[in-house]
Protein backbone atom coordinates (compact mmCIF):
# COMPACT_ATOMS: atom_id res chain seq x y z
CA UNK A 1 0.00 0.00 0.00
CA UNK A 2 1.46 3.37 -0.92
CA UNK A 3 1.07 6.73 0.73
CA UNK A 4 -1.87 7.86 -1.41
CA UNK A 5 -3.79 4.66 -0.73
CA UNK A 6 -3.15 4.97 2.98
CA UNK A 7 -4.37 8.57 3.01
CA UNK A 8 -7.49 7.48 1.12
CA UNK A 9 -8.17 4.83 3.71
CA UNK A 10 -7.44 7.22 6.60
CA UNK A 11 -9.66 10.06 5.42
CA UNK A 12 -13.05 8.50 6.25
CA UNK A 13 -11.71 7.34 9.63
CA UNK A 14 -10.61 10.87 10.51
CA UNK A 15 -13.87 12.35 9.23
CA UNK A 16 -15.95 9.96 11.34
CA UNK A 17 -13.94 10.39 14.55
CA UNK A 18 -13.81 14.18 14.41
CA UNK A 19 -17.30 14.56 12.95
CA UNK A 20 -16.04 16.71 10.10
CA UNK A 21 -16.92 15.66 6.56
CA UNK A 22 -14.76 18.25 4.87
CA UNK A 23 -11.56 17.32 6.68
CA UNK A 24 -8.68 16.98 4.21
CA UNK A 25 -5.57 15.15 5.35
CA UNK A 26 -2.11 16.45 4.61
CA UNK A 27 1.34 15.55 5.92
CA UNK A 28 1.62 18.65 8.06
CA UNK A 29 -1.76 18.29 9.76
CA UNK A 30 -1.46 18.18 13.60
CA UNK A 31 -3.81 17.83 16.57
CA UNK A 32 -3.74 21.60 16.84
CA UNK A 33 -5.38 22.05 13.43
CA UNK A 34 -8.39 19.83 14.09
CA UNK A 35 -11.23 20.59 16.51
CA UNK A 36 -11.67 18.00 19.28
CA UNK A 37 -8.39 16.22 18.58
CA UNK A 38 -7.54 15.46 22.20
CA UNK A 39 -6.43 12.45 24.25
CA UNK A 40 -9.85 10.80 24.03
CA UNK A 41 -10.42 11.16 20.28
CA UNK A 42 -6.77 10.34 19.65
CA UNK A 43 -7.21 7.03 21.42
CA UNK A 44 -10.38 6.30 19.42
CA UNK A 45 -8.56 7.24 16.23
CA UNK A 46 -5.63 4.95 17.01
CA UNK A 47 -7.96 2.03 17.76
CA UNK A 48 -9.86 2.57 14.49
CA UNK A 49 -6.65 2.73 12.47
CA UNK A 50 -5.28 -0.39 14.17
CA UNK A 51 -8.45 -2.32 13.37
CA UNK A 52 -8.74 -1.05 9.85
CA UNK A 53 -5.11 -1.77 8.86
CA UNK A 54 -4.79 -4.81 11.19
CA UNK A 55 -1.68 -3.40 12.80
CA UNK A 56 -0.75 -2.62 16.41
CA UNK A 57 1.05 0.56 17.43
CA UNK A 58 3.50 0.73 20.26
CA UNK A 59 3.42 3.68 22.62
CA UNK A 60 6.85 4.58 21.22
CA UNK A 61 5.28 4.82 17.74
CA UNK A 62 2.53 7.10 19.01
CA UNK A 63 5.02 9.32 20.75
CA UNK A 64 7.00 9.86 17.56
CA UNK A 65 3.92 10.82 15.52
CA UNK A 66 3.82 14.59 15.48
CA UNK A 67 1.60 14.94 12.41
CA UNK A 68 -0.34 12.97 9.80
CA UNK A 69 2.80 12.54 7.67
CA UNK A 70 4.54 10.77 10.58
CA UNK A 71 1.45 8.65 11.05
CA UNK A 72 1.45 7.51 7.42
CA UNK A 73 5.17 6.66 7.62
CA UNK A 74 4.56 4.59 10.73
CA UNK A 75 1.66 2.74 9.12
CA UNK A 76 3.84 1.95 6.08
CA UNK A 77 6.60 0.55 8.27
CA UNK A 78 4.09 -1.51 10.31
CA UNK A 79 2.57 -2.95 7.12
CA UNK A 80 6.01 -3.94 5.85
CA UNK A 81 7.03 -5.56 9.13
CA UNK B 1 5.29 36.58 56.07
CA UNK B 2 4.73 32.99 55.16
CA UNK B 3 4.72 33.58 51.39
CA UNK B 4 8.08 35.30 51.57
CA UNK B 5 9.55 32.61 53.79
CA UNK B 6 8.17 29.56 51.96
CA UNK B 7 7.89 30.71 48.35
CA UNK B 8 9.78 33.86 47.35
CA UNK B 9 12.93 33.51 49.49
CA UNK B 10 13.60 29.85 48.56
CA UNK B 11 12.91 30.66 44.90
CA UNK B 12 15.20 33.71 44.86
CA UNK B 13 17.82 31.59 46.64
CA UNK B 14 17.65 29.02 43.84
CA UNK B 15 17.99 31.71 41.14
CA UNK B 16 21.20 32.83 42.77
CA UNK B 17 22.69 29.47 43.70
CA UNK B 18 21.77 27.39 40.64
CA UNK B 19 22.17 30.01 37.94
CA UNK B 20 23.58 27.47 35.46
CA UNK B 21 21.21 24.60 36.15
CA UNK B 22 18.11 24.02 34.04
CA UNK B 23 14.84 25.41 35.34
CA UNK B 24 12.63 24.29 32.43
CA UNK B 25 12.43 21.93 29.50
CA UNK B 26 9.75 23.27 27.15
CA UNK B 27 9.23 22.10 23.56
CA UNK B 28 12.57 20.27 23.38
CA UNK B 29 14.45 23.28 24.72
CA UNK B 30 16.20 23.81 28.07
CA UNK B 31 16.12 27.14 29.91
CA UNK B 32 18.54 27.80 32.76
CA UNK B 33 17.65 29.50 36.03
CA UNK B 34 19.86 32.38 34.89
CA UNK B 35 17.76 32.77 31.74
CA UNK B 36 14.57 32.45 33.77
CA UNK B 37 15.71 35.20 36.17
CA UNK B 38 16.34 37.57 33.24
CA UNK B 39 13.01 36.65 31.71
CA UNK B 40 11.18 37.40 34.98
CA UNK B 41 12.98 40.73 35.28
CA UNK B 42 11.94 41.80 31.77
CA UNK B 43 8.29 40.94 32.38
CA UNK B 44 8.40 42.72 35.74
CA UNK B 45 9.90 45.87 34.14
CA UNK B 46 7.05 45.86 31.65
CA UNK B 47 4.50 45.28 34.39
CA UNK B 48 5.89 48.09 36.56
CA UNK B 49 5.66 50.54 33.69
CA UNK B 50 1.90 49.96 33.36
CA UNK B 51 0.33 49.15 36.71
CA UNK B 52 -0.48 51.45 39.49
CA UNK B 53 -1.85 50.17 42.73
CA UNK B 54 -2.70 46.61 43.58
CA UNK B 55 -4.70 44.77 40.96
CA UNK B 56 -5.43 41.34 39.56
CA UNK B 57 -3.45 40.59 36.44
CA UNK B 58 -4.84 38.38 33.69
CA UNK B 59 -2.39 35.80 32.36
CA UNK B 60 -2.92 33.96 29.09
CA UNK B 61 -1.48 30.58 29.97
CA UNK B 62 0.59 29.47 27.01
CA UNK B 63 3.20 26.76 27.30
CA UNK B 64 6.36 28.86 27.25
CA UNK B 65 9.03 30.36 29.47
CA UNK B 66 7.44 33.84 29.33
CA UNK B 67 4.20 32.56 30.83
CA UNK B 68 5.98 30.97 33.81
CA UNK B 69 8.16 34.08 34.17
CA UNK B 70 4.98 36.16 34.29
CA UNK B 71 3.68 34.24 37.32
CA UNK B 72 6.81 35.15 39.29
CA UNK B 73 6.95 38.73 37.97
CA UNK B 74 3.36 39.20 39.19
CA UNK B 75 4.15 37.66 42.59
CA UNK B 76 7.35 39.71 43.06
CA UNK B 77 5.28 42.78 42.29
CA UNK B 78 2.90 41.81 45.10
CA UNK B 79 -0.04 41.03 42.86
CA UNK B 80 -2.23 38.07 41.89
CA UNK B 81 -2.54 36.26 38.56
CA UNK B 82 -5.78 35.08 37.03
CA UNK B 83 -5.15 32.40 34.40
CA UNK B 84 -7.00 32.65 31.08
CA UNK B 85 -6.74 29.57 28.89
CA UNK B 86 -5.91 30.40 25.25
CA UNK B 87 -8.20 27.61 24.03
CA UNK B 88 -11.25 28.54 26.06
CA UNK B 89 -13.92 30.66 24.38
CA UNK B 90 -13.02 34.38 24.36
CA UNK B 91 -16.44 35.04 25.85
CA UNK B 92 -15.54 33.01 28.93
CA UNK B 93 -12.21 34.82 29.32
CA UNK B 94 -14.00 38.16 29.04
CA UNK B 95 -16.51 37.07 31.67
CA UNK B 96 -13.56 36.33 33.99
CA UNK B 97 -11.82 39.61 33.10
CA UNK B 98 -15.00 41.46 33.91
CA UNK B 99 -15.68 39.64 37.18
CA UNK B 100 -12.11 39.88 38.50
CA UNK B 101 -11.86 43.55 37.41
CA UNK B 102 -8.78 42.84 35.35
CA UNK B 103 -7.39 45.84 33.47
CA UNK B 104 -4.11 44.32 32.35
CA UNK B 105 -3.42 40.97 30.66
CA UNK B 106 0.00 39.42 30.06
CA UNK B 107 0.18 37.31 26.91
CA UNK B 108 3.30 35.76 25.35
CA UNK B 109 1.64 35.32 21.96
CA UNK B 110 -0.32 38.51 21.64
CA UNK B 111 -2.87 37.03 19.25
CA UNK B 112 -5.89 37.42 21.54
CA UNK B 113 -7.95 40.56 22.03
CA UNK B 114 -10.15 41.24 25.02
CA UNK B 115 -12.52 44.11 25.44
CA UNK B 116 -11.90 46.06 28.63
CA UNK B 117 -8.29 45.03 29.25
CA UNK B 118 -4.94 46.21 27.96
CA UNK B 119 -2.54 43.50 26.78
CA UNK B 120 1.20 43.43 27.43
CA UNK B 121 3.02 41.15 25.04
CA UNK B 122 5.71 39.40 27.04
CA UNK B 123 7.98 38.34 24.19
CA UNK B 124 10.60 40.52 22.52
CA UNK B 125 11.13 42.59 25.66
CA UNK B 126 14.52 44.16 26.28
CA UNK B 127 16.66 43.01 29.18
CA UNK B 128 18.06 45.80 31.35
CA UNK B 129 19.05 44.35 34.71
CA UNK B 130 17.83 41.87 37.30
CA UNK B 131 14.62 43.00 38.96
CA UNK B 132 13.95 40.35 41.57
CA UNK B 133 13.61 42.17 44.89
CA UNK B 134 10.13 41.34 46.17
CA UNK B 135 7.66 44.02 47.06
CA UNK B 136 6.57 43.38 50.64
CA UNK B 137 2.82 42.88 50.86
CA UNK B 138 0.78 41.19 53.60
CA UNK B 139 -0.01 37.49 53.50
CA UNK B 140 -3.71 38.14 53.12
CA UNK B 141 -3.22 39.66 49.66
CA UNK B 142 -3.97 37.32 46.80
CA UNK B 143 -1.55 35.02 44.94
CA UNK B 144 -4.03 33.79 42.32
CA UNK B 145 -7.71 33.49 41.55
CA UNK B 146 -8.86 30.34 39.77
CA UNK B 147 -12.23 30.38 38.09
CA UNK B 148 -14.13 27.13 38.16
CA UNK B 149 -17.42 25.96 36.76
CA UNK B 150 -20.49 27.49 38.42
CA UNK B 151 -24.05 26.15 38.25
CA UNK B 152 -25.52 29.58 37.40
CA UNK B 153 -23.75 29.50 34.05
CA UNK B 154 -21.08 31.91 35.27
CA UNK B 155 -17.65 30.75 36.42
CA UNK B 156 -16.86 31.43 40.08
CA UNK B 157 -13.47 32.61 41.32
CA UNK B 158 -11.61 30.91 44.17
CA UNK B 159 -9.26 33.42 45.82
CA UNK B 160 -6.00 31.97 47.09
CA UNK B 161 -3.91 34.26 49.27
CA UNK B 162 -0.14 34.40 49.57
CA UNK B 163 -0.55 33.04 53.10
CA UNK B 164 -2.60 30.10 51.77
CA UNK B 165 0.11 29.19 49.28
CA UNK B 166 2.91 29.62 51.82
CA UNK B 167 1.03 27.30 54.21
CA UNK B 168 0.61 24.75 51.41
CA UNK B 169 4.33 24.73 50.65
CA UNK B 170 5.16 24.28 54.34
CA UNK B 171 2.83 21.35 54.84
CA UNK B 172 3.62 19.72 51.48
CA UNK B 173 7.31 19.57 52.31
CA UNK B 174 6.46 17.79 55.57
CA UNK B 175 4.82 14.85 53.76
CA UNK B 176 8.10 13.09 53.14
CA UNK B 177 8.59 14.11 49.51
CA UNK B 178 12.05 15.58 49.21
CA UNK B 179 13.10 17.24 46.00
CA UNK B 180 16.52 18.68 45.24
CA UNK B 181 18.41 20.28 42.35
CA UNK B 182 19.04 16.89 40.71
CA UNK B 183 15.36 16.13 40.18
CA UNK B 184 13.52 16.17 36.85
CA UNK B 185 9.87 16.99 37.43
CA UNK B 186 6.75 16.63 35.33
CA UNK B 187 4.28 19.52 34.98
CA UNK B 188 1.40 18.10 32.94
CA UNK B 189 -1.48 20.25 34.21
CA UNK B 190 -3.06 23.30 32.61
CA UNK B 191 -2.20 26.47 34.51
CA UNK B 192 -5.93 27.05 34.96
CA UNK B 193 -5.90 24.04 37.30
CA UNK B 194 -4.20 24.31 40.69
CA UNK B 195 -2.14 21.11 40.66
CA UNK B 196 -0.04 23.00 38.10
CA UNK B 197 1.11 25.32 40.91
CA UNK B 198 2.45 22.38 42.92
CA UNK B 199 3.98 20.94 39.76
CA UNK B 200 6.10 23.99 38.95
CA UNK B 201 6.52 25.64 42.35
CA UNK B 202 7.92 22.71 44.34
CA UNK B 203 10.72 22.03 41.78
CA UNK B 204 11.52 25.72 41.30
CA UNK B 205 12.01 26.32 45.02
CA UNK B 206 14.49 23.43 45.09
CA UNK B 207 16.49 24.06 41.93
CA UNK B 208 15.02 21.11 40.01
CA UNK B 209 14.01 21.12 36.31
CA UNK B 210 10.35 21.36 35.22
CA UNK B 211 9.24 19.43 32.09
CA UNK B 212 6.06 20.75 30.44
CA UNK B 213 3.54 19.56 27.83
CA UNK B 214 2.88 21.68 24.73
CA UNK B 215 -0.82 22.44 24.24
CA UNK B 216 -0.82 21.01 20.72
CA UNK B 217 0.45 17.59 21.74
CA UNK B 218 -1.55 14.54 22.79
CA UNK B 219 -0.88 14.58 26.51
CA UNK B 220 -0.54 10.90 27.38
CA UNK B 221 1.77 10.08 24.52
CA UNK B 222 3.93 13.19 25.11
CA UNK B 223 4.13 12.45 28.85
CA UNK B 224 5.33 8.94 28.00
CA UNK B 225 8.05 10.44 25.80
CA UNK B 226 9.25 12.68 28.64
CA UNK B 227 9.18 9.86 31.19
CA UNK B 228 11.07 7.51 28.91
CA UNK B 229 13.58 9.85 27.25
CA UNK B 230 14.34 11.99 30.28
CA UNK B 231 13.75 9.49 33.07
CA UNK B 232 11.77 11.95 35.18
CA UNK B 233 12.10 11.57 38.94
CA UNK B 234 8.97 13.29 40.25
CA UNK B 235 5.52 14.02 38.89
CA UNK B 236 1.86 14.46 39.71
CA UNK B 237 -0.66 12.84 37.36
CA UNK B 238 -4.39 12.31 37.13
CA UNK B 239 -5.59 8.68 37.14
CA UNK B 240 -7.51 9.37 33.90
CA UNK B 241 -4.23 10.09 32.13
CA UNK B 242 -2.60 6.99 33.55
CA UNK B 243 -5.59 5.03 32.20
CA UNK B 244 -4.73 6.15 28.66
CA UNK B 245 -1.30 4.62 29.16
CA UNK B 246 -2.66 1.36 30.53
CA UNK B 247 -2.75 -0.57 27.20
CA UNK B 248 0.98 0.15 26.90
CA UNK B 249 2.14 -0.49 30.48
CA UNK B 250 4.41 -3.34 29.31
CA UNK B 251 6.42 -0.78 27.30
CA UNK B 252 6.84 1.74 30.11
CA UNK B 253 9.70 1.50 32.56
CA UNK B 254 10.90 4.50 34.51
CA UNK B 255 13.25 3.25 37.23
CA UNK B 256 14.43 6.81 37.89
CA UNK B 257 11.02 7.90 39.18
CA UNK B 258 11.37 8.56 42.93
CA UNK B 259 7.99 10.04 43.79
CA UNK B 260 4.72 9.82 41.92
CA UNK B 261 1.59 11.66 42.99
CA UNK B 262 -1.84 10.61 41.78
CA UNK B 263 -4.39 13.33 42.25
CA UNK B 264 -7.31 15.33 40.87
CA UNK B 265 -9.67 12.34 40.94
CA UNK B 266 -10.31 9.25 43.05
CA UNK B 267 -7.55 6.68 42.49
CA UNK B 268 -8.57 3.14 41.49
CA UNK B 269 -6.45 0.63 43.36
CA UNK B 270 -6.21 -1.88 40.49
CA UNK B 271 -4.86 0.83 38.17
CA UNK B 272 -2.24 1.87 40.75
CA UNK B 273 -1.17 -1.75 41.29
CA UNK B 274 -0.43 -2.18 37.58
CA UNK B 275 1.05 1.30 37.18
CA UNK B 276 3.43 0.76 40.09
CA UNK B 277 5.25 -1.88 38.01
CA UNK B 278 6.14 0.80 35.44
CA UNK B 279 7.77 2.93 38.13
CA UNK B 280 9.38 0.19 40.23
CA UNK B 281 11.38 2.46 42.53
CA UNK B 282 8.85 5.21 43.15
CA UNK B 283 6.98 6.04 46.31
CA UNK B 284 3.39 6.54 45.20
CA UNK B 285 1.10 8.96 47.01
CA UNK B 286 -2.54 9.80 46.56
CA UNK B 287 -3.22 13.47 47.28
CA UNK B 288 -6.73 14.87 47.66
CA UNK B 289 -7.84 18.45 47.86
CA UNK B 290 -10.34 21.00 46.60
CA UNK B 291 -9.04 24.23 45.03
CA UNK B 292 -10.59 26.04 48.01
CA UNK B 293 -8.07 24.46 50.39
CA UNK B 294 -5.06 25.26 48.16
CA UNK B 295 -4.13 22.29 45.98
CA UNK B 296 -3.98 19.35 48.41
CA UNK B 297 -5.18 18.79 51.95
CA UNK B 298 -5.06 15.05 52.65
CA UNK B 299 -2.70 12.32 51.47
CA UNK B 300 -2.15 8.61 51.62
CA UNK B 301 0.89 6.56 50.73
CA UNK B 302 0.25 3.59 48.45
CA UNK B 303 1.72 0.34 49.68
CA UNK B 304 3.29 -1.98 47.09
CA UNK B 305 3.15 -5.09 49.25
CA UNK B 306 0.78 -4.57 52.14
CA UNK B 307 -2.96 -4.09 52.01
CA UNK B 308 -4.23 -0.73 50.87
CA UNK B 309 -7.33 0.77 52.41
CA UNK B 310 -10.06 1.17 49.86
CA UNK B 311 -13.74 1.84 49.33
CA UNK B 312 -15.43 0.60 46.16
CA UNK B 313 -12.01 -0.02 44.66
CA UNK B 314 -10.82 3.54 45.33
CA UNK B 315 -7.77 4.16 47.51
CA UNK B 316 -8.36 5.94 50.83
CA UNK B 317 -7.47 9.65 50.71
CA UNK B 318 -5.68 9.21 54.04
CA UNK B 319 -5.13 11.85 56.67
CA UNK B 320 -4.94 15.65 56.61
CA UNK B 321 -1.61 17.27 55.86
CA UNK B 322 0.15 19.16 58.63
CA UNK B 323 -1.75 22.29 59.70
CA UNK B 324 -5.12 21.15 58.33
CA UNK B 325 -8.11 19.78 60.16
CA UNK B 326 -10.81 17.58 58.66
CA UNK B 327 -14.21 16.70 60.09
CA UNK B 328 -17.19 14.81 58.72
CA UNK B 329 -20.61 16.31 59.49
CA UNK B 330 -24.20 15.19 58.89
CA UNK B 331 -26.99 17.32 57.40
CA UNK B 332 -27.50 19.08 60.72
CA UNK B 333 -23.84 19.93 61.09
CA UNK B 334 -23.24 17.31 63.77
CA UNK B 335 -19.73 15.84 63.77
CA UNK B 336 -19.81 12.16 62.83
CA UNK B 337 -17.84 9.38 64.49
CA UNK B 338 -15.85 6.60 62.89
CA UNK B 339 -17.52 4.81 59.96
CA UNK B 340 -20.39 7.31 59.87
CA UNK B 341 -20.83 8.91 56.47
CA UNK B 342 -21.27 12.66 56.01
CA UNK B 343 -19.82 15.69 54.27
CA UNK B 344 -16.07 16.22 54.53
CA UNK B 345 -15.23 19.71 55.85
CA UNK B 346 -11.77 21.23 55.96
CA UNK B 347 -10.16 24.01 58.00
CA UNK B 348 -6.69 25.45 58.35
CA UNK B 349 -4.36 28.09 57.00
CA UNK B 350 -4.70 26.79 53.46
CA UNK B 351 -8.39 27.66 53.40
CA UNK B 352 -9.41 30.32 50.88
CA UNK B 353 -10.93 33.52 52.29
CA UNK B 354 -13.81 32.74 49.89
CA UNK B 355 -15.16 33.17 46.38
CA UNK B 356 -14.43 36.43 44.64
CA UNK B 357 -17.34 38.84 45.24
CA UNK B 358 -19.86 36.07 45.79
CA UNK B 359 -21.41 36.52 49.28
CA UNK B 360 -24.21 34.06 48.57
CA UNK B 361 -21.89 31.22 47.62
CA UNK B 362 -19.63 32.11 50.56
CA UNK B 363 -22.56 31.79 52.98
CA UNK B 364 -23.35 28.33 51.57
CA UNK B 365 -19.85 26.95 51.45
CA UNK B 366 -18.23 28.07 54.71
CA UNK B 367 -19.33 27.85 58.33
CA UNK B 368 -17.87 28.37 61.79
CA UNK B 369 -17.91 25.67 64.40
CA UNK B 370 -16.65 25.42 67.92
CA UNK B 371 -13.97 22.74 67.78
CA UNK B 372 -11.52 21.88 70.58
CA UNK B 373 -12.57 25.00 72.46
CA UNK B 374 -12.20 27.58 69.71
CA UNK B 375 -14.31 28.84 66.86
CA UNK B 376 -12.91 27.46 63.58
CA UNK B 377 -13.93 28.25 60.00
CA UNK B 378 -14.63 25.24 57.79
CA UNK B 379 -15.18 24.69 54.06
CA UNK B 380 -17.78 22.22 52.87
CA UNK B 381 -16.10 20.09 50.21
CA UNK B 382 -19.30 18.55 48.84
CA UNK B 383 -17.58 15.16 49.07
CA UNK B 384 -19.29 12.33 50.89
CA UNK B 385 -16.75 10.67 53.21
CA UNK B 386 -16.17 8.84 56.47
CA UNK B 387 -13.27 8.25 58.82
CA UNK B 388 -12.27 4.67 59.57
CA UNK B 389 -11.10 3.55 63.04
CA UNK B 390 -7.53 4.69 62.31
CA UNK B 391 -8.61 8.16 61.21
CA UNK B 392 -8.08 7.50 57.50
CA UNK B 393 -10.64 9.15 55.26
CA UNK B 394 -12.65 7.13 52.75
CA UNK B 395 -14.13 8.96 49.79
CA UNK B 396 -17.61 7.75 48.84
CA UNK B 397 -18.52 10.19 46.07
CA UNK B 398 -20.08 13.61 45.48
CA UNK B 399 -23.06 14.99 47.33
CA UNK B 400 -24.13 17.27 44.51
CA UNK B 401 -24.21 17.47 40.75
CA UNK B 402 -20.51 17.96 40.29
CA UNK B 403 -18.30 15.66 38.30
CA UNK B 404 -14.62 15.61 37.58
CA UNK B 405 -13.35 15.43 34.06
CA UNK B 406 -9.62 15.38 33.41
CA UNK B 407 -9.31 16.71 36.95
CA UNK B 408 -11.56 19.68 36.32
CA UNK B 409 -14.52 20.03 38.64
CA UNK B 410 -17.58 20.60 36.55
CA UNK B 411 -21.07 21.61 37.60
CA UNK B 412 -23.50 19.65 35.47
CA UNK B 413 -25.81 22.60 36.06
CA UNK B 414 -23.55 24.88 34.03
CA UNK B 415 -23.69 22.62 30.99
CA UNK B 416 -27.47 22.31 31.37
CA UNK B 417 -27.81 26.06 31.80
CA UNK B 418 -26.08 26.80 28.48
CA UNK B 419 -27.95 24.02 26.66
CA UNK B 420 -31.33 25.30 27.91
CA UNK B 421 -30.41 28.85 26.92
CA UNK B 422 -29.87 27.64 23.37
CA UNK B 423 -32.95 25.40 23.41
CA UNK B 424 -35.11 28.32 24.59
CA UNK B 425 -36.89 26.55 27.42
CA UNK B 426 -36.64 22.94 26.32
CA UNK B 427 -35.21 20.84 29.10
CA UNK B 428 -31.68 19.42 28.97
CA UNK B 429 -29.95 17.15 31.47
CA UNK B 430 -26.23 16.38 31.59
CA UNK B 431 -25.33 12.92 32.79
CA UNK B 432 -21.81 11.72 33.61
CA UNK B 433 -20.95 8.37 32.11
CA UNK B 434 -17.82 6.24 32.23
CA UNK B 435 -16.35 5.35 28.85
CA UNK B 436 -14.71 2.00 28.14
CA UNK B 437 -11.44 3.23 29.65
CA UNK B 438 -13.24 4.09 32.86
CA UNK B 439 -12.82 7.85 32.30
CA UNK B 440 -15.80 10.12 32.81
CA UNK B 441 -17.55 11.76 29.86
CA UNK B 442 -20.72 13.82 29.64
CA UNK B 443 -23.83 12.75 27.77
CA UNK B 444 -26.41 15.48 27.21
CA UNK B 445 -30.08 14.53 27.02
CA UNK B 446 -32.46 16.93 25.27
CA UNK B 447 -36.19 16.68 25.89
CA UNK B 448 -38.53 16.92 22.91
CA UNK B 449 -36.75 17.37 19.61
CA UNK B 450 -33.52 18.82 18.35
CA UNK B 451 -33.48 20.20 14.83
CA UNK B 452 -29.77 20.50 14.15
CA UNK B 453 -27.38 18.94 16.66
CA UNK B 454 -24.38 20.73 15.15
CA UNK B 455 -25.90 24.12 15.99
CA UNK B 456 -26.21 23.19 19.66
CA UNK B 457 -22.66 21.85 19.66
CA UNK B 458 -21.44 25.03 18.04
CA UNK B 459 -23.24 27.18 20.58
CA UNK B 460 -21.85 25.20 23.53
CA UNK B 461 -18.32 25.40 22.09
CA UNK B 462 -18.64 29.16 22.18
CA UNK B 463 -19.64 29.12 25.85
CA UNK B 464 -17.63 26.43 27.60
CA UNK B 465 -14.07 25.10 27.65
CA UNK B 466 -13.41 21.87 25.76
CA UNK B 467 -13.39 19.61 28.81
CA UNK B 468 -17.02 20.52 29.56
CA UNK B 469 -18.32 19.56 26.11
CA UNK B 470 -20.72 16.59 26.00
CA UNK B 471 -19.26 13.68 24.03
CA UNK B 472 -22.73 12.71 22.85
CA UNK B 473 -26.17 14.26 22.61
CA UNK B 474 -29.34 12.18 22.85
CA UNK B 475 -32.93 13.20 22.34
CA UNK B 476 -35.77 11.82 24.48
CA UNK B 477 -39.41 12.70 23.71
CA UNK B 478 -40.24 13.13 27.42
CA UNK B 479 -38.07 12.85 30.55
CA UNK B 480 -39.35 10.47 33.23
CA UNK B 481 -39.73 11.91 36.69
CA UNK B 482 -38.77 10.16 39.92
CA UNK B 483 -40.92 9.91 43.02
CA UNK B 484 -39.88 13.33 44.27
CA UNK B 485 -41.01 14.91 41.02
CA UNK B 486 -37.52 15.59 39.67
CA UNK B 487 -36.17 14.39 36.36
CA UNK B 488 -35.03 10.83 36.91
CA UNK B 489 -31.35 11.11 36.14
CA UNK B 490 -30.73 7.47 36.99
CA UNK B 491 -33.28 6.37 34.41
CA UNK B 492 -31.67 8.64 31.80
CA UNK B 493 -28.28 7.21 32.63
CA UNK B 494 -29.60 3.67 32.21
CA UNK B 495 -30.43 4.50 28.59
CA UNK B 496 -26.72 4.86 27.92
CA UNK B 497 -25.87 1.28 28.83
Amino acid sequence: MDKTEILEKLTPIFRAIFGNNSLVLSDGLTANDVDNWDSLTHMLLITEIENSFTIKFKLKDLNKMRNVGDMVETIISKLQA
Amino acid sequence: MMFLKSVINPFNGVLEKFNNLNAFYIREQYYSYGHFARCISMVRDALQSRVNGNQNIGLVVNDDIETYASVFAIWLEGMAYVPLHPHQPVERSEEIIDQAEIRLVLDSRGDLKFTGAEIIETVNLTYKSLNLVPKIVPDDSLAYILFTSGSTGKPKGVMITRGNLGAFMDSFLKTGIQIDENDRCLQCFDLTFDVSVQSFLVPLTKGACVYTIPHDQIKYSYVYGLLEDHQLTFGAMAPSMIRYLRPYFDEIRVPAMRYNIVTAEASPLDLLMEWSECIPNAEIYDFYGPTEATIYCTYHKFSREGANKQLNGMLSIGKPMDGLKAIVVDDDGKVQGANQKGELCISGEQLTPGYWKNPEKNRDSFFEKKTDGSLIRFYRTGDSCFFDEDGDIMLAGRLDYQVKIQGYRIELGEIEYHAREFLKGQNAIAVPVDNHLGNTEIALFVEGALAVEAELVNYLQGKMPYYMMPSRILVEPVFDLNTSGKVDRIKLKSKLA
